[in-house]
């Protein structure tokens, strides 16, 4: 067993980390408070080649493995968790089913430009009533001729405003159970396709997030992503690799909990003396510094799994699941450090503190995550 | 054509080192980087080989494990790296590491044009760049903030106290250049994925056959202390000489 990343993997983190010091911690504040899509900085993802991390070299990707791509989201995050997350939805959820289930033509079409940056990817999968139960789901595609003719309204599309391909699903035979539900591929500007506005979240606000609406949104069958009938087994293949970039994310944000937590305790003098020097700020430090080595190692381990060849949906679940749940933790206990700045907008632990919340939520709440991971083990 | 050679050392980051309670150093949980004028030595010369195209290789001396600095810097462009190591090579004197760049340099990397950083973000001796030049008896300039290539001569402007001195001499020539003549660009995956194809020359110390005795003796590092202390005195005239007094004793003036 080898604990040590390997010297490639060491050098991608510290070149992301210099790139998120130069172009993305600047700005984290303003784009969080603006609520401003950091389009600048995506573009420079893109031209590094980190917005294709995982994708084979002749779709335009870079190759690496899934543990690397992890390492740089995590990063990323670490400076700003929206940028992490728009890089993370772009990948995981938007380019990994057209690079898993796409033909040789869609991933000409679609999967190259994604993998190269050049255009960005959303993935529309929840519905205002279809949330962790994906069954629930209402958006139909009846196939008319040549064409399926897609109707529903999809929400919470992350990277919806700025999409320019978007991966949704829609029951092609509502009568079949989960076997009806199918994948498809619809470009920006189809007709019929509508992108609402971005909605103000409470955290992770520069990531753009809409409401997607398929108004007999009319797409060739060769838009068809797998087989008619696969959308379910997409959606959790795509969600299964989401959660490690999620957990990656938690470890980013929680490092930066640590960083910004260590640092000023040490600063902050009362009664005469650092904050630090108390056995109960150091209690804290030290539970966050442990529940953030465990983070690293679950999500690393998770990526290691997937890039065995193994099935990883349980150790993604966990390592999504507690990364999260920690990172809830400790930004609570990091605002709780920095006592009344804590509290203001423009100290970074307030944003953290709001950006780790939606960890909990997006890509398979706690609750689903308990739920899968209680299947694999009562099975 | 230019062959252009950067030469960088691997040196602890700064941002890491502590002080110990008793005053030592404490580089317990250090990290290194490649100092920081290092990195403009390196951009300027990709720079120049983007502009008037070239070939860069980089180079630097040091213990085994400043092995990680290669990727890292062949991930910043230079197109290849030579790798001079040994164990006793970690904390070489400048004269050390200029001779043993200068016999490296001088009969195994053909070369038009050195780059070096004005001086390493450790010790900030800055003698590197003039003494390789003296051994390979080639022209140095140093203080550089601007490098332009003219007609195989190498024109390069000098910040000096009085103002800027421009200057310009034949190739082959080294420059020592400061942080103000770029801004390093940061590496993308391309980059970084890239840097592990590219080509690295190991040299260990039985390759060399040159004397590399060290001329400086170092008996003790500490941690330099910053005292502060809150004395108030009062604003009338009279005050002043306690004012005096107190900078008498504490030894501030004499």
């Amino acid at each position: 067993m080898d604990f040590r990343l390997n010297e490639e993997q060491e050098l991608i983190r510290s070149n992301m980390r210099e790139f998120a010091l130069k172009y993305v911690e600047p700005i984290a504040a303003e784009i969080d408070e603006n609520a401003r899509y950091p389009k600048e900085v995506i573009e420079k993802l893109a031209d590094g080649g980190w917005m294709g991390m995982p994708f084979p070299t002749e779709y335009g990707g870079q190759g690496t493995d899934y543990l690397t791509y992890a390492i740089a989201v995590e990063e990323l995050s670490r400076s700003c968790a929206a940028t992490g997350f728009t890089m993370s939805v772009h990948t995981s959820l938007a380019s990994m089913p057209i690079n898993n289930y796409g033909n040789e033509e869609q991933k000409k079409k679609y999967l190259t430009p994604l993998a190269k940056g050049e255009h960005i990817g959303a993935f529309a999968l929840t519905e205002p009533g279809a949330g962790t139960d994906v069954g629930a789901a209402t958006t139909t595609a009846l196939l008319d001729g040549d064409e399926y003719i897609l109707n529903g309204t999809k929400t919470f599309c992350s990277n919806g405003p700025v999409a320019d391909t978007f991966v949704t699903f829609a029951w092609t035979d509502k009568s079949a159970g989960p076997k009806g539900l199918s994948s498809f591929i619809i470009p920006k500007g189809t007709p019929g396709l509508t992108v609402g506005n971005h909605f103000m979240k409470m955290g992770i606000r520069a990531s753009q997030t809409s409401e997607v609406v398929f108004k007999n949104c009319r797409v060739p069958k060769a838009n068809l992503l797998g087989a008619e009938g696969s959308g379910m087994k997409i959606a959790m293949n795509c969600l299964d690799h989401g959660r490690i970039g999620i957990a990656a994310q938690a470890a980013g944000i929680l490092q930066a909990a640590l960083d910004e937590s260590v640092s000023y305790s040490k600063q902050r003098i009362q009664f005469g003396k650092p904050i630090s020097k108390n056995q109960a700020v150091q209690w804290w430090l030290v539970d966050m510094a442990t529940d953030l080595n465990a983070c690293r190692f679950m999500t690393y381990h998770a990526g290691w799994t997937k890039d065995q060849g193994q099935p990883f949906t349980k150790e993604a679940s966990m390592a999504k699941l507690f990364c999260s749940e920690a990172v809830m933790k400790h930004t609570i206990k990091a605002v709780q450090i920095h006592g009344g700045y804590g509290y203001m907008k423009g100290v970074k632990v307030e944003r953290l503190m709001r950006d780790a919340k939606i960890t909990e939520i997006y890509e398979g709440s706690s609750e689903a995550q308990r739920m899968t991971i209680a299947g694999s083990i009562l099975r | 054509m230019i062959n252009i050679v950067s030469c960088f050392k691997w040196v602890i980051d700064e941002a890491y080192v502590r002080a110990t309670s008793s005053g030592q150093i404490d580089l317990e949980s250090v990290d290194y980087k490649i100092s920081d004028y290092d990195r403009n030595a390196i951009e300027e010369a990709v720079i120049i080989k983007e502009k008037y195209g070239g070939d860069v290789t980089a180079v630097t001396v040091g213990s085994p494990e400043a092995s990680k600095s290669i990727k890292n810097a062949l991930s910043r462009g230079p197109d290849r790296a030579y790798f001079i190591n040994d164990t006793s090579f970690a904390d070489l004197e400048p004269s050390q590491t200029a001779a043993i760049l200068a016999d490296v340099i001088g009969a195994q990397i053909k070369y038009d044009l050195i780059i070096c950083g004005e001086g390493s973000s450790d010790l900030y001796a800055r003698q590197i760049g003039p003494r390789l030049a003296h051994k390979l008896g080639i022209p140095c300039i140093c203080f550089v903030q601007k490098l332009e290539i003219k007609d195989n001569q190498i024109i390069a402007e000098r910040r000096v106290e009085a103002g800027i001195e421009i200057i310009t001499v034949p190739m082959p020539a080294l420059v020592t250049v400061l942080s103000d003549i770029n801004s390093p660009r940061v590496p993308g995956l391309k980059d970084t994925l890239a840097a592990s194809k590219k080509p690295v020359v190991n040299i260990g110390k039985q390759d060399l056959s040159g004397n590399y005795d060290p001329k400086l003796e170092t008996r003790e590092t500490r941690a330099a202390s910053l005292k502060r202390s809150c004395v108030k005195f009062g604003s009338e005239a009279q005050d002043v000489s306690g004012f005096v007094q107190a900078l008498l004793k504490a030894g501030a003036i004499r």
